[in-house]
């Protein structure tokens, strides 16, 4: 089964939301839909982070938030060599970040 | 609800300090004792963010009661992150404008400079949302590097107003002893000379280095009474005349507009209708400039300036120490210093230095009426206090 990260959606206004939350931000309703979210989307902004913390064995992380084609929007690392804001993007589910033994996955984000 | 007054405050040199964190807490505890002649309080309330996870130290509050023998007055922690202090300061407010106490302590304490610059960078961190950003690695600086990035494209500030900022806060803290950084610095230091970019290396691009204020020890306190009991004390009458506090998402990709810190504006409203004053009334203001981009970003949300012009005020002046609205008078975070848990108590201890007309060398002429924002999480939970002479 393919991996995606799973959006909320609000089963009355059908809010996406990620991540997760107990009462609708927008109508207060409390159930939702688990379903997954788009891989396509666009870069709203990003930074290139200079010495990160001990897990990350890079010099530079590459960090982005992008708006996926369903309007969710999500953080997540980049690998992208010349990022523009508004450049189109897909997204893919990784190892973001190991810690120890504990691999945590999460998206990121390349050139369309 | 009765008047509230600051009648004693104390504070140490933000820096590296070589003394446990309760003694951090305890220091300026005692100056503010002395500073309003008092030698017991009713209620002691401490603002810590870091003592659990860096210093091995919990139940600060406790521990500060006995370090200060005053038992058996009550006492409570208080952690809300960044914004821990000026929380603490709204309990105090509180428990004597209810009536429930007449003199009550705030303090606030922080000791990161125990773990190094990466553990204390990652510990801020923790306030972020563990599985949508935390996990990615974001941190303090990255999120203000893609908010700052934003702000530029929309509204026109760029790396050099940033840098104005720090030369500002840096050029004020050296007129205030107990700034963490005594370092003048110059446009051609940070952005133009040949050295400059080595000065001044890229931390979260468009921040560089002297974008962000520096990871610092440090304890400050205030003391507040009622209005009876303040007016038993010989010293300058300064009214806590209003409180705001409001809240956004948790984390930054899910606001509207990306640029905007609503948690700000709306706090500086309820404390602006709070004390029934308006932005303009404000004489001198303490803003919480984590990064340089937030000073400028703070100073349009609170209403200082219209959205997209707080860096136009700042090239023209406006903001310096001898402007019309001096902001960060005491260097700001960015140059006094960012011990987390303490900062919100030391921006009231310089508002009420400057209202007071104790502010020596960075004395803002007849300042009567004083602003603090202390912004928690980036920009998730926002306290703001005004304080007026009287």
């Amino acid at each position: 089964m393919k991996k995606s990260i799973l959006g909320y959606k609000c089963k009355k206004c059908a809010t996406i939301h990620y991540p997760n939350r107990a009462i609708c931000r927008k109508c207060r309703n409390e159930e939702f839909d688990v379903v997954s979210l788009p891989e396509d989307g666009k870069l709203l902004t990003f930074t290139h982070l200079h010495n990160p913390s001990g897990d990350f064995e890079v010099a530079i992380l590459d960090l982005g938030i992008v708006e996926l084609s369903n309007g969710c929007r999500l953080t997540g690392q980049m690998k992208i060599e010349k990022p523009v804001i508004g450049m189109k993007i897909k997204s893919q589910i990784e190892v973001v970040r190991q810690s120890g033994y504990k691999k945590f996955y999460g998206a990121v984000f390349y050139k369309a | 609800m009765r008047d509230v007054y600051v009648i004693g405050t104390g504070i140490t040199k933000f820096s590296r300090l070589e003394y446990p964190l309760v003694e951090i807490a305890a220091y300026p505890a005692i100056m503010a004792m002395k500073d309003c002649g008092l030698s017991k309080v009713d209620h002691v309330y401490v603002a810590n963010m870091g003592g659990s996870r860096l210093n091995h130290q919990t139940s600060l509050a406790s521990a500060l009661i006995d370090h200060l023998s005053l038992y058996p007055s009550g006492a409570d922690s208080i952690e809300n992150g960044p914004a821990s202090g000026a929380s603490a300061i709204k309990e105090g407010y509180q428990a004597i404008a209810s009536g429930m106490h007449d003199v009550v302590m705030v303090v606030g304490a922080e000791r990161m400079r125990e773990a190094n610059n990466l553990e204390a960078t990652d510990f801020v961190a923790s306030l972020a949302h563990p599985l949508a950003e935390q996990i990615y690695g974001v941190t303090l600086p990255s999120l203000a590097g893609m908010f700052t990035r934003l702000y530029m494209k929309k509204y026109g500030v760029t790396s050099r107003h940033l840098a104005m900022v720090a030369i500002k806060n840096h050029t004020n803290a050296l007129k205030n002893p107990f700034a963490h950084l005594h370092a003048p610095i110059t446009m051609d230091g940070i952005m133009d000379g040949p050295d400059a970019m080595n000065n001044n290396p890229m931390i979260a691009d468009p921040l560089r280095f002297f974008d962000m204020c520096p990871v610092s020890d440090g304890g400050a306190c205030i003391i507040l009474a009622s209005a009876e009991v303040a007016k038993k004390i010989k010293r300058p009458k300064i009214r806590l005349a209003g409180i705001g506090q409001a809240t956004d998402t948790h984390c930054v990709h899910e606001r509207e507009d990306p640029t905007d810190l609503l948690a700000v504006k709306e706090a500086a409203r309820r404390c602006f209708q709070m004390a029934k004053i308006k932005p303009k009334d404000v004489d001198v203001a303490e803003l919480h400039d984590a990064f340089t981009i937030l000073e400028i970003v703070e100073s349009e949300e609170v209403g200082f300036f219209k959205k997209g012009e707080g860096h136009l005020a700042l090239e023209s002046g406006y903001t310096a120490l001898n402007g019309k609205l001096p902001i960060n008078t005491s260097g700001g975070l960015k140059a006094k210093g960012h011990p987390v848990g303490a900062t919100g108590v030391g921006q009231a201890h310089e508002i009420v230095t400057q209202l007071r007309g104790e502010a020596g060398e960075r004395q803002v002429k007849n300042a009567k009426t004083g602003f603090t924002c202390n912004f928690g999480g980036f920009g998730n939970n926002v306290v703001t206090l005004t304080f007026v002479k009287e």
